[in-house]
C-alpha cells in the first residue's frame, strides 16, 4: 500500500473519529445547555452503559452451540461478584478469569 | 487521587486494551503495513472499533472520502458521550480537549463513574485518559512487531470489557436518581441486539434510547 494513500486515510480517519467527540462541546460553547439537555446528561449515561453491555455481546452465535453460555455465565459472575462485594476490579478479574477457563478449557 | 488508585481504576481498560490493541497491531501486519503506521493510528485517531474498520477499508482500496465518512457513522455514538460531559468539561482549562480527543467507549465509563472530588477532577481525568491511549498504544505496538510469538494464550481477555460495562452498568443504576432508564436500556439494548444489524446496532440503539429519554420524559420522572 502506497503511503501517501495510508497517511490520507490516518488523517481523515483522525479528523473524522474528533469530529464526533467535539461536537457537543462546540454546539455548547456559546449557547446555555437547556433543561432537556441536563435531563439527557443526568440520564443517558446509565443508558449508554447498559447498551454497551448489549453492544459488547453482539457477535456471540446465540443459536449455535455453545450458545453463549460463556458469556452469559461470565456476565453473571459479573453481576453477583459485584452487587456481593462491591468491588469493581474484583468483579471484572474473576468474571474474566471465568470466561477465559470456559471458552479456552472447558466449552 | 494518587497515582496508584488511578492505576487501580484503569487496569480492567487496560486487560482488554493491550489484547484488543494486540489484535489491532497483528491484523495490520497482516496486511503488510508497516508497524509504524500502527503506532501513528493509536496515537491520532484512538478509536478501538474505528482502527479496525480503517484497517478493513485499508484493505479494500476504499477512497479517502468513503473512509472518512464510515469513520464518522461509525464514531458518532461519541457525541452522547460528549453530551454527557458538558457541565464537566466546562470548568476545565484548554487542557480539556486532550480529554475530548480521547473520549473512547471505555474511557468515557470510567470518567461517568470515577469519584473524584472536584478541585483535582481535571488532573485525575487527564491522567486515566492518558494512562489508557498508552495501553491501546503499547498493544497495538507489540501485535504489530510481534503478534504472532506471544506464547500465553490469552483468547477470551477481552471479556474484561464486557465485565467492565456490567459493573459500570450497576453503579450508574446506584447513582442515578431515576431508575427507570436503566431498565429501558435493558429492553433496548437486548432488542438491538436482536434486531438491528451488528455493525450499526450501537448507534442504532444509542438513537433509540435518547428518542425514549425525550419523548417519555414525564413517565420517566413520574415515580421512581
Amino acid at each position: 500500500m502506497e503511503s501517501s494513500y495510508l497517511i490520507g486515510g490516518i488523517i481523515i480517519a483522525t479528523c473524522a473519529t474528533y469530529a464526533t467527540r467535539i461536537i457537543p462541546f462546540l454546539w455548547f460553547r456559546t449557547r446555555e445547555p437547556s433543561a432537556l439537555i441536563k435531563y439527557i446528561e443526568l440520564n443517558m449515561p446509565v443508558m449508554i452503559m447498559v447498551i454497551l453491555v448489549f453492544y459488547a455481546l453482539k457477535d456471540v452465535k446465540w443459536e449455535s452451540y455453545p450458545y453463549g453460555i460463556a458469556e452469559l455465565i461470565g456476565v453473571a459472575v459479573a453481576i453477583g461478584l459485584h452487587i456481593k462485594f462491591k468491588n469493581a476490579l474484583l468483579s471484572i478479574f474473576l468474571a474474566t478469569l471465568v470466561y477465559m477457563v470456559l471458552i479456552q478449557k472447558i466449552l | 487521587m494518587n497515582f496508584m488508585a488511578l492505576i487501580k481504576l484503569t487496569i480492567p481498560v487496560m486487560m482488554g486494551y493491550i489484547p484488543l490493541g494486540m489484535a489491532f497491531g497483528l491484523l495490520l501486519s497482516k496486511l503488510l503495513i508497516p508497524w509504524y503506521y500502527a503506532l501513528f493510528m493509536s496515537v491520532f485517531i484512538f478509536a478501538g472499533s474505528g482502527q479496525f474498520l480503517a484497517l478493513t477499508l485499508f484493505a479494500s482500496q476504499a477512497t479517502i472520502l468513503e473512509i472518512g465518512i464510515a469513520t464518522f457513522l461509525l464514531n458518532l455514538r461519541h457525541t452522547f458521550y460528549g453530551l454527557s460531559m458538558i457541565s464537566t468539561f466546562k470548568e476545565f482549562s484548554w487542557k480539556k480537549h486532550y480529554l475530548i480527543f480521547g473520549l473512547t467507549d471505555e474511557t468515557f465509563a470510567l470518567l461517568k463513574t470515577s469519584d473524584v472530588p472536584a478541585d483535582n477532577r481535571e488532573k485525575a481525568y487527564l491522567w486515566i485518559t492518558f494512562l489508557n491511549q498508552c495501553y491501546w498504544i503499547i498493544g497495538s505496538v507489540v501485535g504489530a512487531i510481534l503478534g504472532n510469538i506471544v506464547p500465553f494464550n490469552y483468547e477470551g481477555i477481552e471479556f474484561s470489557l464486557t465485565a467492565l460495562f456490567v459493573v459500570l452498568s450497576i453503579e450508574l443504576y446506584k447513582k442515578n436518581k431515576l431508575h427507570k432508564p436503566f431498565f429501558v436500556a435493558l429492553i433496548i439494548g437486548l432488542f438491538g441486539m436482536v434486531i438491528f444489524p451488528p455493525q450499526k446496532m450501537l448507534i442504532l440503539s444509542l438513537c433509540l434510547a435518547a428518542f425514549v429519554l425525550i419523548v417519555f420524559k414525564r413517565s420517566m420522572e413520574s415515580g421512581k
